[in-house]
């Protein structure tokens, strides 16, 4: 492997760690405030003990999200040096006002951690609240810059130089607003749907039914609202995309061929070498439809760009494939829930325990993969038809070393942090 | 607006210092105490840090962010040649933050607890021994800037440059401050019924300290680092130690008379008079490579980028600073309080 290859992988690899961690600690705090307010409305001792319990679940997330996250802030420099000299001014602003937001985050975190009958409990609520927000307000502005690695906009480029940066028109780039919207949706489908599925098994399992019945509700409800909303801010992406990276577009559908009124495809399987799909299913025009909104519409395909300016298909295609199969099992089982409410006998019913269960761990997949498409799909670009990724790494050889020594931290992590989580778990029933 | 951005810079780098070095310094203590003081410390070190510890480490984020957004060929040159104690620092981080999370929230304490307090004990100690071995790096004239990497070995490019004595001892020396303002910190915080074991161990902190200094001084001069010829050279810088020097029997007073606040604010005084001793001595050349200097100044970022982002900043500022004072009146109350 060459160092570029170890210097990406080792990118996406502590990306794809920390994007867990950002999204829960992201979305938690909602639900502790949630269970908090109701525990302030009903005071029944459960949403008490559901918060103080969620509330661990918050600190242990912030604090890996926030040491990843420092781990990913030294990266981006040592990593890719040269990109980080011309974009850093450039970018620089979404960053450092993420600062702020994390500030106000952690400030806002302690106050609640070790506020309880301490101050005021409106305003001990209230910080709760503050957490939530600055911690979705930190993920909006870190899409932001990467949605202007995919769209660069505010400095003019002229002969290699990276002339008249205007930093407010960096981060509100042409990507920016659908990029950010479709990842909110994502943070909160991906925990509401992960953390509903786990106090689904524990109702399976019969273990302190009314409590995980009460802590799967309030998860499952903030997870299927955005799980129907998500396809529709997907087609809102998609349609920039075949606008702004035509490419990124064609390697999402395997489209080898420019053609009007082009088919969709569902599955199959790339064969990169000869450029064809075989075993899809195919929809007529759907493509067409879905990239510009007209049946007719022409869609450039990938034998029509330089061949050293398209992304490796295979991963693209497979990984859009799995973040819009699931999508669409993800709106299905939150329209589910939602006719559950209706029909109560359904929550007597062990199927429908399981099958929440078997769900949880899909809406981080498809966030993974949805990632995958993005980053892979912008390839062999680091910022949009400016500079391509070789040029940016690190001069320093020997990257493979760095990437095995991060593998295998993050590996004793991931470990060691789904190790805490269940005997959080397992105290909270032994619990009386 | 160039100067806004250097005072917060130069002000996260302090408070940083300050506050996460009293954060490394608390784990070295409780590293270097016996086994039923450990026990002591520990709890100690959560009562006191526990609400504010995370807002302690973020000082070095919004340090990096000012770095790579307002000083982009200073930051791509210690991302460069700097890449490897950077990396080892970031472990140190990451590891250190996992224990002290997992130490005080498992659900159970049991046998486990053993690998998280050595895992917090010594990240507390190889952290700083590394952040202060990067600024000895940026400072020992080692680093070679070069684009011809096939005449150079890994070894003289990319270890030398941080992986010498002189780098060594400045790791070595500050660590022992953050021991330092450890001990100084904890004196406080220790309860009537206990007796006060960090008495003792801020005298051995403080003789660390001492010494330590002065090898880095003694060393530096004997080697010839350019950077400490030059220290001992400016006046401003001497004079600066000095006072620091001096302020060793203020401190030492109010300690026995027992004002913490007192004694806090003149350890803090201390280090803070050494750092901008340290910093001084060469400003704005703040690089030292084997045959240039490289000034933080020579290389900002445009001025509409600095503009923005000293605007930042101040907005920043103006949200953060009024809560995290609150933060940390608020809990200094209720301890009050109890
Ligand atoms: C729970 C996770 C999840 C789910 C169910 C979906 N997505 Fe997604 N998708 C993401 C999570 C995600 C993501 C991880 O959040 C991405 C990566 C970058 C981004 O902004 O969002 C993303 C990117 C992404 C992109 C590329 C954006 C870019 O490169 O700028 C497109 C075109 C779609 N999605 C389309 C869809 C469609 C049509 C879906 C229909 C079902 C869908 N996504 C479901
Ligand atoms: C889309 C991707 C990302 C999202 C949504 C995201 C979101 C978040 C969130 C919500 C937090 C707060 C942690 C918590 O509450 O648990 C966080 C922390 C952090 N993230 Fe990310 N992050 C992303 C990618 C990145 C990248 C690429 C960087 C690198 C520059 C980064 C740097 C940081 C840093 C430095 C922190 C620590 C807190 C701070 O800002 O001071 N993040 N992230
Ligand atoms: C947290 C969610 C994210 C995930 C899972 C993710 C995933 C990835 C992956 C898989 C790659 C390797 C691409 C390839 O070489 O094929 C990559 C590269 C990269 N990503 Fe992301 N990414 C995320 C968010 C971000 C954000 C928010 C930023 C920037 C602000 C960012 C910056 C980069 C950079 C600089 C590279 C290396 C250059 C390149 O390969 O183009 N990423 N990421």
């Amino acid at each position: 492997m060459d160092n570029l290859d170890a210097a990406r992988l080792q990118m996406a690899f502590t990306l794809i760690f920390h994007i867990v961690f950002a999204c829960i600690g992201m979305v938690m705090p909602f639900f502790m405030v949630v269970a908090h307010k109701k525990w302030l409305n009903t005071r029944n001792p459960i949403y008490l003990k559901l918060t103080k319990s969620w509330q661990k679940g918050v600190a242990i997330f912030f604090v890996t999200g926030a040491v990843s996250g420092t781990a990913l802030s030294f990266e981006l420099g040592l990593l890719w040096p040269e990109f980080m000299k011309h974009a850093g001014p450039i970018i620089g602003m979404p960053f450092s006002l993420e600062g702020v937001a994390f500030f106000v985050e952690a400030i806002a975190l302690g106050f609640y951690l070790y506020g309880w009958d301490k101050i005021p409990e409106k305003f001990h609520w209230i910080t709760g609240i503050i957490v939530g927000v600055s911690g979705v307000a930190s993920g909006i502005l870190v899409v932001s810059a990467n949605a202007w690695m995919n769209a660069p906009s505010g400095f003019d480029y002229i002969n290699g130089e990276f002339l008249n940066i205007d930093p407010v028109q960096a981060l509100f780039n042409p990507a920016w607003f659908t990029q950010a919207l479709h990842m909110t949706l994502a943070a909160f489908t991906a925990t509401g749907f992960a953390v509903a599925g786990i106090h689904a098994y524990q109702v399976y399992k019969n273990r302190q039914v009314e409590l995980h019945k009460k802590a799967f509700k309030i998860a499952i409800t903030f997870g299927a609202i955005a799980a129907i909303l998500q396809p529709f801010s997907g087609d809102l992406s998609a349609k920039d995309i075949a606008q702004r990276q035509p490419a990124k577009l064609a390697a999402m559908e395997a489209h080898y061929e420019t053609q009007k009124g082009a088919p969709l495809y569902i599955g199959g399987i790339v064969d990169a070498e000869k450029k064809e799909v075989s075993y899809k299913l195919e929809i007529p025009k759907a493509l067409s439809f879905l990239a510009f909104g007209d049946f007719n519409a022409e869609v450039k395909g990938l034998n029509d760009f330089p061949q050293d300016e398209i992304p490796k298909v295979p991963i693209v295609h497979y990984a859009f494939q799995t973040m819009v199969g699931i999508g669409t099992l993800l709106l299905l089982c939150g329209i589910l829930f939602f006719v559950s409410l209706k029909k109560k006998k359904w929550w007597n019913n062990k199927k429908y325990w399981l099958l929440f269960t078997v769900l949880a761990p899909l809406g981080f997949i498809a966030l993974e993969a949805g990632w995958i498409v993005t980053e892979t799909g912008r390839q062999p670009w680091i910022i949009h038809n400016i500079m391509k990724t070789e040029d940016a790494v690190t001069p320093m050889p020997g990257m493979i070393y760095s990437f095995y020594m991060y593998m295998a931290v993050y590996a004793l992590l991931t470990i060691a942090v789904t190790w805490l989580m269940s005997r959080q778990i397992k105290s909270l029933n032994n619990s009386k | 607006m160039l100067y806004v951005v250097l005072f917060f810079l130069m002000f996260s780098l302090l408070l940083y210092v300050i506050l996460a070095g009293a954060d490394f310094g608390a784990g070295i203590v409780e590293l270097f105490s016996s086994q039923k003081n450990r026990h002591l410390t520990k709890k100690t070190v959560y009562r006191v840090m526990g609400p504010v510890w995370e807002a302690n480490h973020i000082w070095i984020i919004l340090m990096i962010v000012i770095l790579w957004v307002g000083f982009p060929n200073f930051y791509n040159v210690l991302v460069v040649y700097l890449h490897i104690p950077l990396t080892l620092i970031l472990l140190g981080i990451t590891l250190r933050g996992v224990a002290f999370v997992f130490r005080h929230y498992d659900a159970y304490q049991d046998q486990s607890q053993i690998l998280y307090d050595w895992m917090f004990r010594i990240s507390s100690l190889i952290t700083p021994i590394f952040l202060g071995m990067t600024f000895g790096a940026m400072v020992s004239g080692q680093i070679v800037i070069t684009e011809d990497y096939t005449n150079f070995t890994f070894y003289s490019l990319f270890i030398q440059p941080w992986l010498n004595g002189f780098s060594v001892l400045v790791g070595l020396f500050f660590a022992a401050l953050c021991a330092f303002l450890a001990t100084i910190l904890l004196i406080g915080e220790v309860d009537e019924n206990t007796p006060n074991i960090y008495l003792k161990k801020a005298k051995i902190a403080t003789l660390v300290v001492v010494i330590s200094g002065f090898l880095v001084l003694s060393f530096g001069f004997v080697q010839e680092v350019y950077f400490i010829t030059n220290f001992m050279q400016n006046s401003y810088s001497l004079g600066l130690v000095a006072l620091s020097a001096v302020l060793i029997f203020p401190l030492l007073y109010s300690i026995k008379k027992e004002f913490q606040i007192a004694s806090r604010t003149f350890a803090g005084i201390q280090v803070v008079l050494v750092l901008i001793a340290a910093i001084i001595a060469h400003f704005p050349n703040l690089i030292i490579t084997t045959t240039s200097e490289i000034s933080l100044l020579e290389t900002t970022a445009t001025d509409e980028v600095i503009s923005v982002l000293g605007i930042s900043l101040i907005i920043g500022g103006a949200i953060i600073l009024p809560g995290l004072f609150h933060l940390f009146k608020s809990f200094n109350m209720i301890k009050i309080l109890e």
